[in-house]
């Protein structure tokens, strides 16, 4: 038998070797160089304030997209419901007057509903969450622009803006929030069971249903949590932008996969890294932080960005089929057949694979 | 000895045209291990969906401990007592061994799982089974062997009384299959009935006590103490004299010819060492092995799917590397009909016509790659005239045929290619008696006419029907050859008794480790 | 529910095929397709009747039918590459690139209109080829590939525009573009009979990407084995399709067609800037997955393209003549593509119900 000190040993090593390490490292290596390369300026109070304010709702849209993910789904609307939330949070308070907290609580059950509604939406109707996010994302950004047409609201209580102003010891709240929110999902994920069903359905579905785990009922919860996390990120997004107008979220939606993806998060679902999502955004915030203090054009941030996403992934692959050959006693899977593939023990041994 | 557990009665259960299980009974003893035997298609895989709640069967009762249960989920079957490890991996990946050996009921508090709570039943699960594993290791790192034995510890962790093994040792090396073997019989000790569903008869006679054969949707032997019987005995049962007696017209067949395809001490990547083979023209060659004895796997990697790794492959003498199967096609005329229908045999949303011309379309087009729609329907309408294929038009989907003529669209692929050597692979799998007749006319006809045919089968009676010569495979390699005189008695004792006799220099008892 | 393929017995050795069961429905692609024309008519009559302005040819139909054509070719991108089960979600940016390239051709080579589409297509079916060429290397899936390949060209198309040129637009136009632009089929005429006012020229293009992709798809080797590489890649290989090539010419032909929209795009609005084809990739799913091409891939429809575009531009506009704003454009286009699926659901559920197949 294995003593707890063995086993707390082989969990450390194989943290050691995961996604979340490298991108530990890359973040503290792009910071201290970013850091040296301003001569410290980098590292003053403003530059930390602005760097970590901007960061929070790349986060929490990185988090949004990841849940959307880990039971095999792809969301679209991550921009869009963004978008029109913070729009939807804006002009209840510069129109309508409502307070602060009221607008902030209405917006973030209007986002978590309008998941819930697309969640329920491709479990009845059976259509690829694909298409379906592309409706809802096109009737989102239909009602963003019908709530604010070409205007940027920007009359919003002081109360918002003070929340997205407020840096106690350097560190924004908004970005606090984000944090916040990351380590409820981490729990969430990692320790309820309603969390853990939900990764057991993304993670083998026929399996989940054998235990008894409806799947269909995880993808409505999976769209759910999306809805709310992306509530969250038009939140901090108000409370940290100088105003918020239609073309809030038209940028969202790239970053939103880019995180997850660079952070480990596999797209055919079952697998989550909160941490590795959180540093991913923090490593493409970093790029851009750098094109700021090098004067680069802001173009560079996206080709970047798009190179470190197929580097990862390309990269991933490799690995994996080296591990695959490394590990097989009697070889690896045909080739040719790439998809389609449902039962790779009955078309060849698997016998060292790597699951 | 007389605790029983769990008793069908009489069970049946019929899905439109087909009655899969007809009168099934069996009796499962607490602390002792029954082996179902029975076909591809006998019904076993149907019994056993009826015993964990897959299907509700349409009559004949199930009795838990003497009173009658009625499992209507896989969870509710659970709940009785009666687990299952299937074929494909039930497991989730990403998760720890922990989480996976307590995934139907994880211990929790308040909605939060208790981890600390979880890893003493799970250590307790794996210490009776004899296994040291990290409970908190991801089981994607785990090989399969492992992933098996944690899907057994998460039964014991439902404490089911009743384990079904569904084909636990098709994908094991012998080594493993040991320490399988062992793990079975320390569950047996601990009094509970272990269901094991195999086509490898030296092992079921290694560690079962008793045997229930089903043929046909029907048992045939019940719960019978497996002493009683031998090897023979039970084959016999499986396949039933009167399959076996199917004879077809004699036909001729030159074995002096040059043989068309010959593999020359080829080894694969997928494991294969020193395979050796010709097909001559006209010539059936039966390709006979047990479930995962690496009888496809060889063809694939001969079509070039895999690597071949030594050795030779000639067609027509020469020596040739295939790199895939559109050059096996187009080069060399090598047609493959694969085991697998659904997955790799037919498109199941495309039309009939469409899946037949798939490999004559390269023949048909004319410039810039036109392919005339009416030539296309001329070839496939003369094919499903050929075949018989029942259809209500060629422009129909695939999908939409029944098993046999799907499978008889698979094959018309090839005809219609005429290729100059056909691998049959597992042809009848599936298909009902008629069609199953109808194709080994088939195949003894195009043997006939001069095609050379390499046929994989584990179906005994398949193989002495149409076979000339039978090759048998075990393990990766061959075992040895028969030449068919089509007396089924004696062939099939021959056959098995080649299997058999590595079987018992393979299972030998060895120390189980981690 | 799993129940087994059942052979509803009967005489399976019967030499000749049962006659046709009486057709309870129609090829149900065709019956989509029937659907869809009767709809964009139907629409474009109302509009037409309660809205005078709709049937105006210069200042309504002629930008609606060169709207409609260049998104039937940026539909047709997108349902190249899902005919082999793929996705490309570069579309947009693929198209400004192929743009740049011939703005540049313009600007720098002084190359005439032709020879400057050319360069244009053949940068776009490079970058498309690279495309497949790495999805097919890596076995990564196609949405994460292409997904990299929107961030790098948006990046990229930028990078060059603003190192290339002074106002981030190339502005040199050849002999014959500003022609191309606004002459219609009114300016052809073979003696006194000229063609229709509302045609643009541009459709030309459209036209024959339309056919170009019909043929490939309805008559030709390579179009079937497309599309059962995108039906059942496993089976497609082992019936000796090389379906590795057939998915990088999938992706090829995608880039080299959003190319062409792109300089189709560049046409319309008279310059070459990196924001062309920011708006791509909505219109390339509504137009071809409205026309009846399935995202599992392997099956296409040519025509269903033009007509889910044509059904969309119909709408847009009819709804902004109207007087229902931009802004709630959208709001009714996202309903109709999602009505118009679910629809095509519960059809399908229906016939379906007819068909026992195992799952």
């Amino acid at each position: 038998m294995m003593t707890i000190r063995d086993r707390g040993a082989a969990a450390l090593r194989r943290f050691s070797r995961s996604t979340t390490t490298t991108l530990l490292c890359v973040v503290l290596v792009g910071y201290l160089a970013l850091g040296v390369a301003s001569s410290g300026s980098f590292f003053e109070g403003p530059s930390v304030r602005t760097f970590l304010r901007y960061l929070a709702t790349p986060v929490l849209i990185g988090l949004a997209q990841m849940v959307a993910l880990c039971v095999g789904q792809l969301n679209l609307a991550v921009g869009a419901l963004g978008g029109f939330t913070a729009c939807l949070m804006g002009v209840l308070m510069a129109d309508q007057g409502v307070p602060a907290g009221v607008a902030v609580v209405a917006g973030v059950l209007v986002a978590t509903a309008v998941g819930l509604v697309t969640g329920l939406f491709i479990v009845v109707t059976k259509i690829n969450g694909f298409i379906v996010t592309l409706g809802t994302m096109t009737i989102l950004q239909g009602a963003q622009y019908g709530l604010t047409g070409t205007r940027t609201v920007d009359g919003y209580s002081a109360a918002l803006r003070d929340f997205g102003r407020a840096a106690p010891l350097n560190v924004p709240l908004v970005f606090l929030t984000a944090l916040a929110a990351a380590a409820l999902l981490a729990a969430f994920l990692y320790r309820a069971t309603a969390g853990r069903r939900l990764l057991a359905a993304g993670g083998n579905p026929l399996a989940a249903r054998l235990s008894g785990i409806s799947t269909d009922r995880q993808i409505v919860l999976a769209h759910t949590v999306s809805g709310l996390l992306i509530g969250v990120a038009a939140l901090t997004a108000t409370a940290s932008l100088p105003g918020v107008n239609r073309s809030v979220g038209g940028d969202w939606l790239l970053p939103s996969f880019a995180a997850p993806i660079i952070g480990g998060v596999a797209l055919t679902g079952g697998s989550v890294a909160v941490l590795g999502t959180v540093l991913a955004a923090f490593v493409m915030r970093l790029i851009d932080a750098a094109r700021a203090q090098f004067s680069l054009d802001p173009s560079w941030v996206n080709f970047l960005i798009g190179v470190v996403v197929l580097g990862t992934v390309v990269g991933g692959r490799i690995h994996q089929s080296h591990v695959a050959k490394r590990g097989g006693s009697r070889g690896s899977a045909p080739p040719a057949p790439p998809r389609g593939d449902a039962r790779p023990a009955a078309v060849s041994p698997h016998p060292g694979g790597s699951g | 000895m007389t605790d029983v557990l769990l008793e069908c009665q009489a069970i049946v259960k019929v899905f439109p045209g087909v009655r899969a299980l007809d009168g099934v009974g069996l009796r499962l003893t607490a602390g002792s291990v029954h082996a179902l035997l029975g076909e591809n298609g006998a019904g076993k895989s149907t019994l056993i969906k009826v015993l964990t709640g897959v299907h509700t069967p349409d009559s004949g009762r199930l009795l838990w401990r003497g009173g009658e249960v009625r499992p209507r989920s896989p969870l509710e079957a659970t709940r009785i007592g009666i687990g299952v490890v299937h074929q494909e991996r039930n497991l989730i990946p990403g998760f720890s061994v922990a989480e996976n050996i307590t995934l139907q009921s994880p211990p929790s508090r308040r909605g939060l799982i208790d981890r600390a709570a979880m890893t003493d039943p799970a250590l307790r699960c794996l210490g009776e089974l004899g296994l040291d594993l990290d409970p908190d290791r991801p089981v994607r790192e785990l090989s399969v062997a492992q992933q098996q034995l944690v899907e057994i510890a998460k039964a014991l962790y439902t404490e089911s009384r009743v384990l079904l093994l569904d084909e636990p040792t098709a994908s094991l090396s012998p080594r493993e299959a040991e320490r399988l073997f062992e793990v079975v019989r320390r569950l047996k000790a601990r009094g509970t009935c272990v269901v094991f569903v195999s086509h490898k008869l030296e092992e079921v006679f290694a560690i079962c006590d008793t045997v229930t054969v089903l043929r046909d949707g029907a048992s045939v032997l019940e719960s019978s103490p497996l002493a009683e019987h031998t090897p023979d005995d039970v084959v016999g049962l499986m396949v039933g004299r009167a399959h076996a007696a199917t004879q077809l017209r004699p036909r001729e067949v030159d074995t002096s010819a040059a043989p068309v395809l010959s593999l020359d001490a080829v080894s694969t990547a997928a494991g294969h060492r020193d395979i050796s083979l010709d097909v001559r023209a006209g010539e059936i060659v039966g390709l006979y092995g047990l479930v995962g004895a690496g009888r496809s796997e060889l063809v694939k990697a001969v079509l070039g799917l895999d690597r071949v790794t030594g050795g030779e492959i000639r067609v027509h003498g020469e020596p040739v590397r295939i790199a895939s199967p559109r050059q096996a096609l187009h080069r060399f005329g090598i047609g493959y009909l694969t085991e697998n229908r659904k997955e790799e045999g037919v498109f199941l949303d495309q039309p009939i016509a469409r899946n037949i011309t798939v490999t004559v379309w390269k023949r048909l087009a004319k410039a810039l790659g036109f392919v005339s729609a009416r030539e296309e329907r001329d070839v496939a309408h003369d094919l499903v005239e050929r075949l018989g294929i029942r259809i209500a038009g060629l422009e129909r989907h695939a999908g939409e045929l029944s098993g046999g003529n799907q499978q008889k669209v698979s094959l018309a692929k090839w005809l219609a290619a005429d290729t100059r050597l056909l691998i049959v692979d597992e042809p009848t799998v599936g298909v009902d008696v008629r069609t199953k007749h109808a194709f080994h006319e088939l195949i003894w006809e195009l043997a006939r006419d001069g095609l050379p045919i390499l046929l994989i089968s584990s179906d005994l009676a398949e193989m002495i029907t149409l076979a000339d010569r039978v090759v048998v495979m075990a393990d990766h390699r061959i075992r040895g050859e028969v030449d068919n005189d089509r007396d089924y008695e004696r062939m099939s004792g021959r056959i098995i008794r080649v299997i058999h006799d590595r079987a018992t220099s393979a299972v030998r008892p060895r120390a189980v480790e981690a | 529910m799993t129940a087994p393929v059942a052979p509803p017995g009967g005489d399976t050795r019967s030499d000749r095929p049962t006659p046709a069961r009486p057709a309870h429905r129609l090829p149900f692609r065709a019956d989509q397709r029937l659907g869809l024309l009767v709809l964009v008519v139907g629409l474009g009559a109302l509009f037409g009747v309660v809205r005078p302005t709709f049937l105006d040819a210069r200042l309504v139909l002629f930008p609606l039918f060169r709207d409609v054509s260049t998104l039937t070719v940026v539909a047709l991108a997108q349902m190249v590459v899902l005919s082999v089960g793929h996705m490309n979600l570069a579309v947009g940016r693929m198209a400004a690139f192929g743009a740049l390239f011939a703005g540049l051709g313009y600007d720098r080579l002084g190359l005439p209109l032709p020879l400057g589409l050319l360069l244009c297509l053949c940068a776009g079916a490079a970058i498309g080829a690279l495309t497949g060429w790495i999805i097919t290397r890596t076995g990564v899936s196609s949405f994460v590939v292409t997904l990299a390949m929107d961030f790098a060209l948006l990046g990229l198309v930028s990078l060059l525009y603003s190192a290339l040129t002074e106002n981030a637009a190339f502005t040199t136009k050849p002999s014959g573009l500003a022609e191309l632009r606004s002459y219609s089929l009114a300016d052809i005429c073979v003696g006194p009979v000229c063609g229709s006012p509302v045609i643009p020229q541009l459709a030309q293009f459209t036209v024959l990407a339309l056919l170009g992709l019909g043929f490939l798809y309805g008559a030709t080797r390579i179009g079937r084995e497309l599309l059962l590489t995108g039906a059942n890649p496993a089976a497609a290989e082992l019936s000796g399709i090389p379906t590795g090539r057939r998915v990088v010419l999938a992706h090829t032909l995608s880039g080299l067609l959003a190319a062409l929209a792109g300089f189709m795009a560049a046409v319309g609005t008279g310059t070459f800037r990196a924001s062309i084809g920011d708006d791509f990739m909505l219109p390339s799913f509504l137009g071809s997955v409205l026309g009846g091409t399935l995202l599992t891939g392997g099956v296409v429809s040519v025509v269903g393209a033009l007509l889910g575009t044509a059904l969309v531009g119909v709408i847009r506009k009819g709804l902004e003549l109207l007087g229902v704003g931009l802004e709630s454009l959208n709001i009714y286009l996202g309903c109709v593509l999602l009505l118009a699926l679910s629809a095509d659901r519960v059809r399908t559920v229906v016939s379906h119900r007819k068909v026992v197949r195992s799952t």
